[in-house]
């Protein structure tokens, strides 16, 4: 008698395709999974912790290397927090540049997403234009803050620095070339038949499910729940903004890449619209010297590229948070893992991490 | 017989400074023999560092990067110096490997790469055995690569591995076969497998004018038989690492490259006999039009890699089965109608 | 028509190919660091320096040691000034906290060391190695505004 039985591989946590260090405990028939099982902590730094060492200001540095692609958002959302805390008005001016900063971040997030999903399924192409274009946006960036990658440039009561004076001409520039990108990006990846059969109809989450396990941001949408945070309900003031929320219709990797895509252009036309309403002004509001936001707890949270991030704090009264939690939209998305893969092959789990873009620094917060 | 020309004559002027020295007539033709098997050695390395760098080059061009440009003169050396960094690794064997089957997987991975060299038409006369069943050896001893793999797949202890030896099997005989269908159609119409008729009988017109079909399919089939991009599932890095390869260092690991990067030359000779006519062209000599179209296939297949994704391994099978075989099966049927027809009118 | 994205595709790779290259031959060319770059190693005036240890106050990593002392006429000084940039987090928060801009980024992005104990630098050895050799060197960088209030205030007192 032939018999047959699975067999375990473990995929990571040093492996190419696992964005950092995942390990994903793959049960294999053959070819097909069986059992896909994410084990996390590789990269945990116990940020959580820390933070209740340091004063609140201190710990913003600290939020950029969670979602370390997005990091604008991170410091909007852990700011964002503390100013509803202590009943901090932001300035004008600040708002607008946030916005401007964060969807500029997603922009640069979602190129990420879209170069590693190219280069996870074998297109290393896409990768280099993806992460090429990146760099215009980094480079706005290390104009405004000094940094490419870790900003700390959100603070409370506003934003660290007014832009340089040759910062809204180079937007400008960018703004301008980035449909001519975002065009040849999809002629190069989304028109592709290849791409398409690779994403279309895999790893298919449905609507009720990704309600259940708590997905949220580009994964949720995928499975066409219209939740958006910055729609739902509007922080800072993107209430002002006219923009669509894209939607998917079956929850596949394809929706979740469409999706992504379409966000961009959604991005770049809010950023359009921010740089022609903004008005003069401070850039920061009078905060005191020492935050001690008074004791209580609150919760806050903002739409972040990977979706909601939130930020529980509880505060006694004094200098440090007495506990701080983050909601990490990557770690939550990434429960969904096993259940999405199972019955697809080990190409497919590829093709569902990347879309699913679970960031490590998140995960493992 | 036609005018002696090129590499051909090459070898005339060879064989008759030989002949000064050596005496017996047989000793000089012995002597030939080496110097064409040591030509082919030389042509199967040389090319292998020249495609490297060029695949390097052409990746980076198409990704508006601009590639190796240290080493050398633009970079030209760059792979002679990876040679001797891998040349001086050390060789790592995994605990629990089938050591003999282990060691011996890259080795025979290289020798159908090199022996098939030898049914090339690289110029007029230039064939170093013009067996009459030329093309049916070149298939015959490129499938003999799927063995290696899976030995090395096996071999290695590693599941990575495995997965990987196991695709291979699976995509390899898959694709042969409508690869073989497809060379039939030129089979047919050439009325021969020796490589030097094929050529020509292409002298007024390319077979890739007759067969657009059987080119299609085997330009497909072909980056599937050498595992490039969008094919690349064996080696698949982003999936199973580096498949067969994973656990082999140093040297064991560019023999795998060399090999690769032969078959890539093999199977863009053959496009450039089969279908794009050879060594014929106006102008320039033989050998350079061959070269130069050896050259443009090289660049179409690296062409592909640099901008496909890959595909998935049950749609690899699917697209092998059932759009390229029967692709391969219609051609040859209109192909053989279309020959009845023209015999019937000419 | 069924392969009609993948020739498209082909010639978005194929323009690639014959476009200008964006690569930067980086050692002999480098890329300038814009005016606000946060990077490489702090960079400490002695002269201007208060040894008001606010700087080591705002900094969350602890990554600078500094111990001061007083003088006969009883002025604080520094006496070591350590910065461990192999903990730094770059924020930029210990400038921005000195009343004095006494300390500036070098701006040097080639970090890298060989040995894990020469990530730990003293920067008031170097300061006073530099003002050693350059002994009138000009004021760097202006303190703003608001420090400078705060400087002639401290000057009052
Ligand atoms: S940049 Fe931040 S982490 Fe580094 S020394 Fe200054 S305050 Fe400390
Ligand atoms: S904050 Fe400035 S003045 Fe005060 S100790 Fe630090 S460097 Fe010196």
């Amino acid at each position: 008698m032939l018999k047959t039985e699975t067999f375990t591989l473990n995929m990571g946590p040093q492996h190419p395709s696992t964005h950092g260090v995942l390990q994903v405990v793959l049960e294999l028939d053959g070819e097909t999974v069986v059992q896909a099982i994410p084990n996390m902590g590789y990269l945990h730094r116990g940020i959580e912790k820390l933070a209740e060492s340091r004063t609140y200001a201190q710990f913003i540095p600290y939020t950029d290397r969670l979602d370390y692609v997005s990091s604008m958002g991170n410091n909007l959302g852990y700011c964002q927090t503390v100013e509803k805390m202590m009943d901090i008005k932001v300035p004008e001016r600040a708002e607008y540049l946030r916005i401007i900063m964060t969807e500029l971040n997603r922009i640069a997030s979602h190129l990420i997403f879209m170069g590693s999903l190219a280069i996870d399924l074998g297109a290393s192409t896409g990768m280099m234009f993806g992460f090429r274009s990146r760099e215009r946006i980094l480079d706005l960036f290390d104009m405004v803050c000094g940094a490419r990658q870790t900003y700390t440039y959100i603070r409370f009561g506003g934003v660290s620095a007014d832009i340089p004076s040759e910062f809204i001409p180079a937007l400008e520039r960018f703004l301008t070339d980035f449909p001519a990108m975002l065009d040849e990006y999809h002629r190069l990846l989304t028109g592709n038949e290849i791409l398409y059969h690779r994403l279309k109809n895999t790893g298919v989450i449905s609507a009720q499910r990704a309600v259940e396990i708590g997905l949220t941001g580009p994964a949720l949408r995928a499975s066409g729940v219209d939740y958006d945070i910055r729609k739902v309900e509007p922080y800072g003031i993107y209430d002002r903004f006219d923009f669509s929320v894209p939607l998917g219709q079956v929850g596949d990797c394809w929706d979740r890449y469409t999706i992504r895509m379409e966000e961009m252009k959604q991005s770049a036309g809010i950023v359009a619209q921010a740089l022609s309403q903004m008005p003069e002004g401070t850039v920061m509001a009078s905060v005191p010297k020492v935050v001690k936001p008074p004791a209580g707890e609150v919760y806050h949270s903002i739409e972040n590229p990977r979706g909601e991030l939130g930020y529980y704090i509880v505060s006694n009264g004094g200098t440090n948070p007495y506990r701080l939690h983050v909601r990490r939209p990557s770690f939550i998305n990434l429960q969904v893992l096993n259940e999405a893969c199972q019955g697809l092959l080990i190409g497919d789990v590829v093709a569902i991490l990347a879309t699913l873009d679970s960031l490590m620094g998140e995960v493992d917060c | 017989m036609q005018e002696i020309t090129g590499l051909f004559k090459i070898a005339e002027i060879l064989r008759a400074i030989l002949g000064r020295f050596l005496s017996d007539p047989q000793l000089v033709d012995i002597c030939m023999s080496l110097i064409n098997i040591g030509s082919i050695f030389t042509i199967i390395s040389l090319t292998a560092v020249v495609l490297v760098y060029a695949e390097r080059k052409v990746s980076a061009f198409m990704q508006r990067r601009s590639g190796p440009n240290r080493v050398g003169p633009g970079g030209t050396l760059q792979t002679v110096a990876d040679m001797v960094k891998l040349m001086a690794k050390e060789d790592i064997m995994p605990a629990g490997a089938d050591k003999w089957m282990w060691m011996l997987a890259p080795i025979l991975l290289f020798i159908p790469a090199a022996a098939v060299f030898v049914v090339f038409p690289f110029d007029n006369k230039a064939i170093f055995a013009d067996l009459n069943i030329g093309v049916f050896y070149f298939i015959a001893m490129s499938s003999q690569s799927v063995l290696p793999f899976l030995m090395a797949g096996w071999a290695s202890n590693n599941k990575y591995s495995l997965v990987g030896g196991m695709r291979t099997v699976a995509q390899m005989l898959s694709y042969e076969v409508p690869m073989v269908l497809s060379i039939l159609g030129i089979v047919m119409l050439a009325g021969s497998m020796r490589m030097s008729t094929i050529v020509a009988a292409q002298q007024h017109t390319w077979f890739i004018l007759l067969q657009p079909i059987a080119f299609v399919v085997y330009v497909i089939t072909a980056t599937a038989e050498i595992n490039r991009a969008p094919f690349d599932l064996v080696e698949g890095e982003s999936e199973i690492v580096a498949g067969p390869f994973t656990e082999y260092t140093g040297m064991r690991w560019a023999l795998f490259f060399l090999a690769e990067y032969a078959n890539l030359l093999a199977v863009s000779v053959i496009a450039t006999t089969l279908f794009l006519g050879g060594w014929n062209g106006p102008w320039l000599p033989g050998w350079v039009w061959f070269f130069l179209k050896v050259g443009g296939m090289v660049f179409l297949f690296m062409w592909f890699r640099w901008t496909f994704p890959r595909l998935r391994i049950d749609q690899l099978m699917s697209f092998g089965w059932k759009v390229l075989l029967p692709l391969a099966l219609l051609n040859i049927i209109v192909t053989g109608i279309g020959m009845y027809i023209y015999e019937f009118f000419s | 028509m069924v392969g009609k994205g993948l020739l498209e595709g082909m010639r978005v790779t194929l323009k690639a190919f014959f476009s200008k290259k964006e690569t930067l031959q980086y050692p002999e060319i480098k890329l300038t660091m814009p005016e606000r770059f946060r990077g490489g190693e702090l960079e400490l005036d002695n002269q201007k320096c208060i040894a008001c240890g606010l700087c080591a106050r705002a900094c969350p990593n602890h990554v600078i040691e500094l111990t001061t002392g007083t003088d006969e006429q009883k002025k604080r000084h520094l006496t070591s000034y350590i910065y461990h940039s192999g903990l730094c987090l770059y924020c930029n928060y210990c400038i921005e906290a000195c009343p004095t801009n006494a300390i500036c980024w070098d701006k040097n992005y080639e970090n890298a060391r060989f040995f894990k104990d020469e990530l730990d630098v003293d920067c008031l050895a170097i300061a006073k190695q530099k003002s050693a050799t350059i002994v009138d060197a000009a004021p760097a960088d202006q303190p703003n505004a608001e420090q400078e209030d705060a400087l002639n205030k401290e000057g009052e007192r």
